[in-house]
């Protein structure tokens, strides 16, 4: 049984990227994955209210937005899992006493939503210029009723699945392998074998995608190189 | 002697006030835990069901010094349109000021938030919506699990999970029937029967301390100098319902996989008290 847009199972959905299309924000990304697309604008280091101050680093804050009605519950949640996955990834020493604020807002949803809103992240902290420790790239996969798997998986996908698995994997984690995955969200129904088969095909997928933001990083400081010399 | 042990006492308190951080790498440091824990050891739990008459069901929790409350109302409604079977089943998870001083009274803080939208997905993988069913079409129970924190010292989920799990066993609804002339529910409460888990989770959880150190079940100042926190969720055969891993802190996969197999060895002791 294939998959409904006749992909492979390991093959991810045309990856899309376009920097600093919000000219207002200090930095901005588009990022979509087939159907499924964030743009993500990023403040920082900008000042910080009195009361959330923190004395010795920066304060990282992250706003989120569906695609459909208004901000509710399950948005705070995406807001924490992206929070918890750059709080520590922003080198958020170097300036004290200000606030990194980080607002996606989800074009549209087709599945790995979790997944596309940590990899425009990403790229909008790099397009802002926000020091980072290393770039982040995410990526999700389901099991599918009859075993199989399946990256990056539509919504038609995910509601068929027994189990969706989201994991995001730090640049410096490819020359230090051991050190495992900075942000994992595995649910439904399934066992050790399926997590660590999901596991590694989605490490895969991050590699594919941190390749592509790297000649998207590249793309825009060739350009910006251009226009210095120019 | 007893003078001086006090005095000790006495310094180790005010030790831990002013420098919580090295306090507690001391401990951890030595191999052992500010409480005498091991470094892989959870705290006992405790359940009560049942604790409150008004609800339709209840149970009380207590994770070592943790404890929530779980009560669930019930109420009569209309189906959703696209689902006419299924009835509904709203969690909320209440942190107010009188569980911790982090917290402050208004609007529910963001932990709070992200602890009911959680417990609620976790929810919607073990209960079955359609048990909840009066008339297809017509009428359903429409269920609210409200989770209050009384104390809280760390693992809230574990507890609030757990909490959640108890009270759906203890949930007894009336026999309801819909009368289709006038389209009016009635309910007898002298026939009330239970309606029953699709499945018991059993949740365990574990964090990074300090970069460095992995423990279970970490209580309130063990979390605040957490770098990573990992939940792991088991169902009643043994099967994975969640992984979810947060926090900049590194935790390779063998040490995802020990914890797994950890949170098996702690489904046994839920068990047992449920």
């Amino acid at each position: 049984m294939g998959r409904p847009d006749k992909r492979e199972p390991g093959q991810i959905r045309a990856l899309h990227c376009a920097l600093g299309q919000l000219n207002r924000a200090d930095g901005s990304a588009q990022f979509s994955a087939g159907n499924t697309s964030a743009l993500c604008g990023v403040y920082g280091p900008v000042d910080v209210k009195v009361y959330d101050e923190k004395l010795d680093r920066a304060l990282v804050e992250v706003k989120f937005r569906p695609d459909i009605g208004v901000s509710a519950t399950k948005d705070r949640w995406v807001e924490s899992a992206v929070r918890s996955t750059f709080e520590r990834e922003v080198l958020a020493h170097l300036h004290p006493r200000t606030l990194v604020q980080i607002n996606i807002q989800l074009r549209e949803g087709d599945g790995s939503v979790d997944a596309t809103v940590i990899n425009a992240t990403t790229l909008a902290l790099v397009d802002a210029g926000i020091p980072l420790k290393s770039m982040i790239a995410a990526a999700s996969c389901v099991v599918l009723a009859d075993d199989t798997t399946a990256v990056d998986p539509t919504q038609e996908e995910v509601d068929a699945a027994r189990s969706t698995h989201t994991f995001a994997f730090s640049s410096s984690s490819s020359t230090r392998p051991q050190s495992g995955p900075v942000y994992v969200d595995s649910r439904g129904d399934f066992t050790m074998d399926e997590y660590n088969r999901c596991h590694d095909l989605c490490a895969m997928a991050a590699e594919r995608v941190l390749a592509f933001m790297r000649t998207v990083v590249e793309g825009k400081v060739t350009k910006e190189a251009l226009i210095s010399t120019a | 002697m007893a003078e001086s042990g006090q005095q000790v006492a006495c310094a180790m308190q005010t030790f831990e006030r002013l420098h919580p951080t090295e306090f507690q790498r001391r401990f951890l440091a030595q191999n052992t835990r500010h409480d005498g824990r091991e470094f892989m050891q959870f705290r006992p739990v405790q359940v009560v069901k049942g604790a409150i008459s008004t609800a339709q069901g209840s149970a009380t929790v207590r994770v070592g010094n943790t404890t929530v409350v779980c009560g669930i109302k019930a109420e009569v409604c209309e189906p959703d349109v696209k689902r006419p079977t299924e009835g509904y089943l709203a969690t909320n998870v209440e942190l107010s000021p009188m569980c911790s001083a982090q917290f402050r009274a208004g609007a529910p803080s963001e932990e709070a938030q992200v602890a009911s939208e959680h417990v609620h997905r976790l929810a919607g993988q073990m209960f079955d919506l359609t048990s909840l069913c009066i008339e297809s079409g017509r009428a359903v129970w429409s269920l609210a699990a409200d989770i209050v924190c009384i104390k809280h010292d760390g693992g809230i989920l574990d507890a609030a999970v757990v909490a959640l799990v108890a009270a759906l066993e203890d949930l007894r609804l009336p026999k309801a029937e819909l009368d289709l002339g006038t389209g009016m529910v009635s309910a007898d409460r002298t026939m009330a029967t239970h309606v029953g888990v699709g499945k018991r989770l059993f949740p365990a959880t574990f964090a990074l301390v300090d970069d460095a150190y992995v423990v279970a079940d970490a209580d309130d100042s063990e979390e605040r100098m957490a770098t990573a926190s990992l939940l792991v969720v088991h169902d009643d055969r043994g099967r994975l319902v969640n992984v979810w891993k947060r926090g900049g802190g590194m935790l390779s996969s063998e040490t995802i996989a020990r914890c797994v197999q950890r949170a098996r060895e702690r489904m046994t002791e839920i068990a047992q008290t449920l």
